[in-house]
This record gives C-alpha cells, structure tokens and sequence, in this order.
C-alpha cells in the first residue's frame, strides 16, 4: 500500500509539473506572433494589408508595394469611408456606382467567431424578448425560457414556472411538428441590438424553427433544412442591411447564412475552416466581404462579391510558437505540455500536447543516467528500481522531479 | 481499539471542527444575503441575466471555504501526532502500523464528508430556491472541485505532516500546491464538466498518501 501510494503521487507530481513548468517557460519567454491584418480592396479590386516588420507597423499590397497611411486608406475606401470624407478624399462612385457614406454605413459589417463560441458551456436559460412591443427599445423580460421535454417560461422572481406561456408555446411547437428536446437555441440575448429577431432553435431530429413573441403570442415558423444538412454552431447576428438573420457552421465545417424573411440556406464558397479551432473573422461591405480564417501559423482571405461569389482569395503561413527559437529550447526541455485552459474552448479539461520535435529525448536519457547514479549513490538496488527509470525515461524532466521529490529509499 | 482511537480524534479535532464547519455555513449564508440584496436593488430577472450571460458567480464566495476547512482538520488532527514524536506510541500499540493510519485517516475523511456534506446541500437548497435547475446545475459543477480540493487539501497536509524531514517536507508541499492549482482554474460556470470526474478520481489516489511519509517516519527516515 505505501508503495502504490508512492506511485500515485509520483502521478500526481508529474502531471503538476507538466501544467507548471511549461506554463512558466512560456510566461517567461514567450513572443508575440504577429497576425496580418488583411483587407480586400473593392476599388483596386486586390488584397491590401497591415502587418508587422522590425517591430513596426506596415501598410502595403499583395505583392510587397509599401504605403503610407494616407496611401492606403484611399486604397480602401469602404474601409476607412469616415476618414477619408474627413480628408476629403471620399469618392463619389466606386465601380460605376453612386456612393455616400449613409449608404456605406448601412452595408458595413463585422463579425468575429471564436472556436469557444460554440465550445462552451450551455446556459439552458433564454429571454424571449417582445419584438413588436410598440417601445423604442428593447426590454428585457421578467422570464426565460428552456425547451427540455417542453417548452417553459420560468418567472425569474418567484422561481416558478408560467403555466399559460408555457402552454402557449408549447402547443403551437407541437402543432408544427417539433422534436423534443431542443438541441441548439441561437439567438443575440440582449436588449442592446436594433431589433429583436427571436431565436433558431434546433430540435432533435436536425430540423429548425424561428421563434418569436410578437404582440403576447407565439410566432413559430419551421424552417426547412436541406437533406442531409446538420448544423453544430449558429450565430445570430444584427446587421443594419438585414440581408440574413444568421452565420452557420455545419457539421461538415461549411459556412452558411440564413436569408432574412426568406429563410434560404446560401452555402458561402468559403471551405478553410476548422471550427473547433479556427477563428474565422467577416468583414461585410456594399460591394464585398471579407471572410477570413485563422488558426496558429495559417490564415486563408477569401473575398466574395455582395451576391456572395468568390472572387478572389489570399494565403498566408507563418512559424507556430514551436517552431520559433523559443519553441525549440522548450522541445529540448519538455517532452509534452499539459494545459487546463485552452484559447479554443471555455471548458477546463487536460489538453495534452506531445512536443512535435524530439529533441527531449537528450535530456530524458541524461536524465536516466542522472537516476542510476543517485539510485547507487543511495545505496539501492538497481533491479528494485526498473519502474523509476522507465518512468523518467518517458516523462523526462516532469518524471525525475517527481520520483526525487517522493523517494523510494526503503521499498527495497 | 477503534473506539479509543476514534475518541482520540474525536478530542483533537472537535472544536475545530465545529468551528471551521461554522466558517462554511456562514460563507453560504453570506452569499445568499448577498444574492437577496442584489436581487432587493436590482429585480430578480436582471440579476439571472448578469449569471446566465455575464459570468456572475455568485458562489464565488465558497472557493476556498472547503480548501481551509481540508487544511484545518489536517493540521489539528497530525500536528500533535508528531510534536514530541506522539504517533511513535501510537506504533507500538498492538495493532497494525497501517491500520492505526487508516484509522485517523478514516475518521477525517468521515468528519470532512459530514462538514462538507452540510454545506454542500444547504448551498444547493438555497441556489434552488433563487434559481433555475440550469443556474443550480452549472453553479454545483463549479464548486465541485473546490470541495475536491477541500479533500486533496486534507490527503496532501497530512503528508507533509507527517514527513519528518524538512526538505523533503518542502518538495512535498511544492509538488502539492502545484497540484491543488488544478481545482481553481479561472473560466465561467459550468466550465469544469469535463474535467470533474477525473479530479475526483485523482483525489482518490493520493487519498492514502499519507501511508507514504508515515512509512518513511516508521523505518527511521528522520
């Protein structure tokens, strides 16, 4: 028993000492990786972008032309529209087409996704807002709602449930045929957007639904998905231009948008991206988006036209952490990391990391030679002591700290 | 035998116990206080919102409430085993070496169970009369590690204790703390769904930890 006990807090250091040194090292030593910020150009028809060289911030094109700020802004004018009407270098037209800044304003839009958007944890809890109260503003309701073997407005105050909403709902999810439990709820809860739009809720045969509360009653509309299509993320979004209610991620990793009022699937031709850890970035304008991806040491920019075709695309690579100077010293250290927290996901897991060189194996192996000589040093047998040495042959740096920290002197 | 011993405990660690199990229950109460006021001021549909969808944790308050009580309990329970070398009678009495230990780690795992148990289930009572099953549900997958880590707390300090030698007591307590980091990992409620299980199955090892130094201590290691 002592023995086993032993064995377990040998486990129990090693896996300590795999989260902390790592997690020190790089707290030490780590260097900022520089990321291009990149632009498609609907007057020049081509990529533009600000990046960072010699630790200085740089404006140029595609193919290496340098700018100065004032340049390149007037490259971009949808980007940059409020500081060139300033300058008043605001162009009329742009591709045979009368422009001014409402108009521009009123196409412009951002938005950013992050793998922890979809992986987290579910809140179960949603606020049904009025969307035609007849008020200015939005107002946050006094209930929320889940959908589980129902659908349940539960009244925040008393903690108890409104049997004749829920009721409500319900019947009118029923009458359209909806499979219970709901498997995704999407929608922006929040009172701070233009207007209220409701949610996308997906049941659990893959089908989806449109729900809203709209003067008291339900609004329930089913939307139909194509055969075979299945989405694992929807995000909704609040656009002034109010061409489409949400961006969606289907199981095959496709981006899709949901049309406003028609409630048709348009498959962006956009294939880069990996939305368990990707980040994918789209700047909308009157002419083009932007759809950008962006993983460690890979980008992809695909620009699209405003009826959303491809019209031109843009790659980029660069060193992931492991393989810069850094990296490498650290792959000469640690055979693996383990990190609790990790930028893709809200949840706190084990996420092991082997190091992709091997150059630990050096250290391990001075390491093991490092314990047969403290293990004779100590007077032990060398035989009694095979396990020790495997386990600092494999664990190296995290595995000699933890069987030296927890001695086996008298389990001769 | 057991009797003596569990009576022997039982004496070290009772007004502690009463006390630390006090501290745990007026942390639940001040956080449900809190939780009435803010819900007074503020209406009780806003203060949900800030918890579903702003990372209010309003049990932050009990984070190191089971980490202090494991800790505590440990410290009145073996620190007087080992002043005047006391647990060396404790060895000669004619009963297994082990089974003594096992004993007073026994008693401690029951007395922190109990404790634990109690604040556990009077902070659930309470969550669910304030909130909804999915905010409870969330709320407990937070707290979970820290009263893992009340139990990591009480394996590991008994083992330091019982260590007799001083460096070694410091590596100890190095690899330890680095360890008890684990169960209070930053994220928003609920985050450690995934990670739970395999705390509690790591608190379980080391559970007999202390067999290891106070078998060091036994064999002359001092």
């Amino acid at each position: 028993m002592n023995k086993i006990s032993r064995y377990f807090l040998v486990l129990m250091t090693i896996l300590a000492a795999a989260v902390a040194l790592p997690k020190l090292y790089w707290l030490a030593f780590d260097k900022p990786i520089h990321v291009p910020f990149v632009m498609y150009s609907s007057q020049e028809h081509d990529f533009f972008m600000i990046d960072r060289e010699n630790d200085e911030s740089v404006r140029k094109d595609r193919q290496g032309n340098y700018y100065t700020r004032d340049e390149f802004e007037v490259k971009l004018p949808m980007f940059f529209s409020r500081q060139l009407a300033m300058n008043g270098n605001m162009p009329d037209s742009l591709n045979g087409m009368d422009i001014d800044l409402q108009q521009i304003n009123h196409a412009r839009s951002m938005f950013r996704y992050r793998p922890r958007d979809m992986q987290t944890p579910d809140p179960g809890l949603y606020p049904l807002f009025e969307a035609e109260s007849g008020r200015a503003n939005l107002e946050m309701p006094t209930d929320f709602f889940r959908i589980t073997h129902r659908m349940e407005f539960l009244d925040a105050a008393s903690n108890e449930i409104d049997e004749r909403k829920s009721q409500m709902f319900t019947t009118v999810l029923d009458n359209r045929g909806f499979n219970y439990p709901a498997k995704m709820i999407a929608g922006i809860p929040t009172t701070r957007k233009s207007c209220d739009e409701g949610y996308f809720v997906v049941d659990n045969e893959d089908m989806m639904y449109h729900v809203k509360l709209i003067r008291g009653e339900p609004y329930i509309r089913k939307i139909e998905v194509p055969e075979g299509l299945a989405f694992k993320h929807i995000a909704a979004v609040d656009f002034m231009d109010k061409k489409y209610y949400c961006y969606l991620i289907s199981e095959e990793d496709d981006l899709y948008i949901l049309t406003q009022d028609l409630y048709e699937f348009i498959r962006w031709p956009f294939d880069a991206l990996k939305a368990e850890t990707d980040e994918l970035r789209v700047y909308g304008n009157l002419f083009n988006y932007t759809v950008q991806t962006r993983r460690p040491g890979y980008m992809k920019v695909v620009a699209l036209d405003n009826k959303y075709n491809k019209v031109d695309e843009y790659e980029k690579t660069w060193p992931v952490s492991s393989e810069t100077k850094q990296g490498k010293i650290a792959s000469f250290i640690f055979p693996a990391e383990l990190r609790l927290s990790d930028s893709t996901t809200n949840f706190v897991d084990f996420n092991f990391e082997l190091m992709k060189r091997l150059n630990w194996i050096y250290l391990n192996i001075v390491l093991v030679i490092l314990q047969i000589l403290i293990i004779r040093r100590s007077k032990l047998k060398l035989n009694r002591n095979i396990l020790d040495l495997v386990i600092v042959g494999v664990t190296g740096i995290f595995g000699f700290i933890a069987v030296n920290f927890f001695q086996n002197k008298f389990f001769d | 035998m057991i009797k003596s011993i569990v009576y022997k405990e039982w004496i070290k660690t009772r007004w502690f116990l009463l006390i630390l199990t006090a501290v745990g229950l007026l942390a639940v109460g001040n956080i449900f206080l809190k939780v009435q006021h803010a819900i007074t001021f503020n209406e009780a549909h806003k203060y949900w919102y800030l918890v579903l969808f702003q990372n209010q944790q309003y049990f932050k308050g009990l984070k190191f409430v089971p980490l202090v009580i494991g800790l505590g309990i440990a410290l009145v329970q073996y620190i007087p085993e080992i002043t005047a070398k006391r647990i060396k009678l404790t060895f000669h009495l004619p009963i297994n070496e082990n089974r003594v230990l096992l004993m007073m780690l026994g008693y401690g795992i029951v007395v922190l169970l109990f404790c634990f148990a109690l604040v556990f289930i009077i902070f659930t009572l309470f969550s669910q009369h304030f909130f909804g099953e999915e905010i409870v549900h969330a709320a407990l997958v937070s707290v979970t590690p820290w009263f893992l880590a009340g139990f990591a707390a009480y394996f590991l300090t008994a083992m330091i204790v019982l260590e007799a030698i001083w460096k070694y007591r410091v590596f100890y307590f190095l690899a330890s703390a680095a360890f008890i980091l684990f169960f209070f990992e930053k994220g928003i409620a609920g985050a450690y769904a995934p990670l739970n299980w395999k705390l509690a199955v790591l608190t379980l090892l080391i559970s007999l930890s202390l067999t290891f130094s106070a078998y060091r201590f036994r064999k002359g290691e001092m």
